[in-house]
C-alpha cells in the first residue's frame, strides 16, 4: 500500500484505539458506580478506641505522608486537594470519602486502607484543627 | 480477588511493550543511519516487528492500568501526568504500527525517516510515561 494511503487508515487505528480505551474506561467506571453500594460503613474498629489518641495520630501522621500529602500539600493547607484544616464535617463523612474519592477528583483508598488507618488517618487530621 | 490484582497485572504487563518500542526505535534508528548498507534491510524488518508487537503488548498494558483505576483516564498528580503522556502515546504508537504494516519496505528514505521521526517522539512519551508511573510508586509504596 502506498505511504500517503496507509497514513489515512493509521490515523484512523490510533484514534480508535484511543476511542476503544475510552469505551472501557466508561464502562469500568459503570461498573465501580454500580458496585459502590458494597463498600460497607464506616465503624472504627474497637481496637481503635484501646489506643492513645496522641498514638493514633502519629500513626496517621506516616500514613498522611504516605498517602495524602502528595495532593493535600505536607503541611495540610492544600495543593491540588482541599485544605484539611479545621474540617466540620464529621467522622463518617471522612471515611467515607477516603474510602470511596470523589468521582473525577480524588481517588479512593477503600482497598488500601483498612477501617484502622482511617481511624488513624481521622485522628491526625484531627489535631489539624 | 486481590485487591492488588490489576496493579499487579499492569506492572506485569507494561515493561514487555516498553522494551519493545525502545528496541524498535534503536533498529529503526540503526537502519536509517546505515540506509545504503545490507545490514539496513533486517533492520527495517526488526524495527517493524518490534514495533507491532509493541502495538499489540501496549493493549493489555492499557486494559489493566484502566482497570486499575477504575476507568479513570486521567485522574489527579502524577496520575495525571502519567495519563497525560500514555494517551497520546498509545494514539500514535498504534497509528505507526498499523502504517508501519501497511507500507511495509514501499517507502522512501524520506518517507522512513518520517516515521522514524515518530517512533522516536513515541519512544520519548512512553519513557516519560514511564517515570510518571515510577513517582507514583514513590507515592503510593
Amino acid at each position: 500500500m502506498k505511504p500517503a494511503r496507509a497514513l489515512g487508515i493509521s490515523a484512523a487505528a490510533g484514534a480508535a484505539a484511543l476511542l476503544a480505551a475510552g469505551a472501557l474506561a466508561a464502562a469500568l467506571r459503570h461498573e465501580a458506580a454500580a458496585h459502590s453500594h458494597e463498600l460497607p460503613p464506616y465503624v472504627a474498629p474497637a481496637a481503635v478506641a484501646r489506643v492513645a489518641p496522641e498514638v493514633l495520630a502519629a500513626r496517621g501522621k506516616k500514613l498522611y505522608f504516605g498517602n495524602c500529602a502528595h495532593c493535600h500539600g505536607a503541611d495540610a493547607t492544600g495543593d491540588e486537594g482541599p485544605d484539611l484544616h479545621d474540617l466540620w464535617v464529621s467522622d463518617r463523612r471522612i471515611a467515607t470519602v477516603v474510602k470511596r474519592g470523589i468521582k473525577g477528583e480524588m481517588p479512593t483508598f477503600g482497598k488500601k486502607l483498612n477501617d484502622a488507618d482511617i481511624a488513624a488517618l481521622i485522628a491526625y487530621v484531627r489535631t489539624l484543627n | 480477588m486481590d485487591p492488588a490484582f490489576w496493579a499487579k497485572m499492569h506492572g506485569a504487563t507494561t515493561h514487555f511493550p516498553i522494551a519493545m518500542i525502545f528496541g524498535a526505535c534503536l533498529c529503526d534508528t540503526a537502519a536509517l543511519c546505515c540506509w545504503q548498507k545490507p545490514a539496513s534491510g533486517p533492520l527495517r524488518t526488526a524495527g517493524r516487528y518490534a514495533a507491532v508487537i509493541a502495538a499489540l503488548g501496549s493493549i493489555p498494558a492499557v486494559a489493566s492500568g484502566l482497570a486499575m483505576t477504575r476507568g479513570d483516564m486521567l485522574g489527579h498528580g502524577d496520575l495525571r501526568w502519567h495519563h497525560l503522556f500514555v494517551w497520546p502515546a498509545f494514539a500514535l504508537l498504534v497509528a505507526a504500527a498499523v502504517w508501519r504494516s501497511l507500507v511495509r519496505e514501499q517507502l522512501s528514505r524520506r518517507g522512513y525517516a518520517g516515521y522514524v521521526g515518530v517512533i522516536c517522539v513515541v519512544t520519548g512519551l512512553i519513557a516519560a510515561t514511564g517515570y510518571w508511573g515510577g513517582e507514583l510508586l514513590q507515592a503510593f509504596p
